[in-house]
């Protein structure tokens, strides 16, 4: 009784395997950025005077924060070349994917960060003569940059991970490459084991980072 | 062009309509969906406390192995925890796993990783001087944890256990991956039946937002009472 292992499948497979890797950490990387981007402008906007703007940031983070990223994933795959006229490549559609979602969460961090700056400070600003938009830029975001860093931190591990969903549209990272490989050979067992550990060895060291930045902010308060 | 347009809007909504046709199939879905949710929130409550717990107490060897098991958890996709458990597991045990099981083993596990942080962190967020004044009283240890620490860690974990429910909700999806007969999948065949995936998924989606959108309101009145911000 017992399995018998066999590691030595994995001879010529690894690199693909790692090649897989490298597809995730760029996928992660782009998908972050935009998240990025697209998060700090609706983190503001949610906190606009204007009824109408709250409302939208407001319907579109709920709605991206309770959905499934698989259904946002296979509807953005499927339906925007209908909607759209354009087809876009798996990748593609997972960067937009992994970015609107990733935005909603990115979003409500960054609303948060920024309200968490006392109101003196915005108060200050206004009577020193700066402009909202100055007042934004120049007092509050860098205050509230440094207390959204651990979340950030957070977002990112979860996007690492969640990059081996877009594995269901054939996006070629790790998860994809791994089904590939134990079709190929044979030995789920090994192969799965392997893609288990490298998801393990890479993601470990980050996620312990972040437990260190949610750490150290919390001894600086 | 105002005639096309409504053509196009009856096209949308005729189409939508198609899709509530299959009500009851959809329904079935949802309702393996609760189901797998509830069951790796029960199991993952169960084996989170049992992990919080012994990592709390520090035993000697059984707080590496959990400490190991939380880490592992946590630092892996669920996709890749879900596979495993589906595809590898029952080759090297040599007995089959059904999807359902397969797919419950696998969120509660999962659960049960995140769940053991959240009760960790709100039983050592209880004042130390509750439990020193509580053994001064000559209570055990366990009876100090269970009369005097546990009571009050429930209400800061209440917030936090119930967003774990929402995240669950939404994970339950990727038991689509493995086959389980739940929502997610119930629309990918609908889908494939009907030709019409844009128009089930958003349907899809509109369910899950249904499940979801209640939860997410109830733990920001769990916040409110139990841990508002000072």
């Amino acid at each position: 009784m017992g399995y018998e292992w066999r590691f030595d499948v994995l001879e010529g497979n690894l690199e693909f395997l790692l090649g897989g890797l490298g597809l995730t950490i760029g996928l992660s990387v782009l998908s972050m950025i935009g998240s990025l981007i697209l998060g700090l402008l609706l983190g503001i906007a949610r906190l606009s005077p204007w009824r109408g703007m709250q409302f939208v940031t407001t319907i579109y983070s709920d709605f991206l924060r309770g959905t499934p990223l698989l259904v946002q994933l296979l509807w953005i795959y499927y339906s925007l070349p209908i909607l759209t006229g354009v087809v876009f490549s798996p990748i593609a559609s997972a960067a937009i994917a992994l970015t609107f979602n990733l935005s909603a969460f990115v979003s409500e961090i960054f609303r948060a960060g920024i309200q968490s700056i006392g109101r003196g400070q915005r108060e200050a600003a206004l009577a020193l003569g700066m402009t909202g938009w100055q007042t934004m830029t120049r007092v509050i975001l860098p205050q509230a940059v440094r207390r959204v860093i651990p979340p950030l931190g957070s977002v990112w591990v979860s996007l690492f991970k969640d990059t081996a969903l877009v594995s269901v549209i054939a996006v070629p990272e790790l998860m994809y490459r791994g089904k590939v490989l134990s079709i190929e050979t044979y030995r789920p067992v090994e192969i799965y084991t392997v893609v288990a550990l490298i998801y393990f060895f890479v993601t470990f060291p980050q996620a312990r980072a972040v437990d260190w930045l949610f750490e150290r902010a919390r001894v600086r308060s | 062009m105002a005639g096309s347009a409504q053509g196009q809007r009856r096209g949308i909504l005729g189409a939508i309509s198609e899709v509530f046709q299959y009500w009851p199939f959809l329904l079935s879905g949802v309702v393996l969906t609760v189901q797998v949710s509830l069951i790796a929130m029960i199991c993952g409550m169960a084996i989170g406390m049992v992990v919080a717990l012994i990592r709390i107490a520090h035993v000697p060897i059984a707080n590496g192995v959990a400490s190991l098991y939380v880490d592992f958890f946590r630092a892996t996709p669920v996709l890749a925890q879900l596979i495993w458990i589906y595809y590898a597991l029952p080759i090297i045990t040599g007995r089959s796993l059904t999807a359902f099981v397969a797919g419950s083993i696998g969120l509660s596990l999962y659960a049960g990783s995140f769940l053991s942080e959240i009760f960790r962190a709100g039983i050592l967020s209880v004042e130390r001087g509750q439990s020193e004044a509580a053994l001064a009283l000559g209570m055990s240890r366990s009876q100090a944890m269970r009369r005097v620490i546990l009571p009050q860690a429930v209400t800061r974990m209440l917030p936090p256990i119930g967003s774990s429910l929402i995240t669950l909700v939404k994970d339950s999806a990727l038991l689509s991956i493995i086959s389980v007969p739940e929502l997610m999948r119930q629309s990918e065949t609908l889908a494939s039946l009907t030709f019409r995936r844009m128009e089930v998924l958003t349907v899809a989606a509109f369910l899950y937002f249904a499940l979801t959108y209640p939860l997410s309101r109830g733990v920001d009145y769990l916040h409110c009472r139990f841990a508002p911000e000072s």
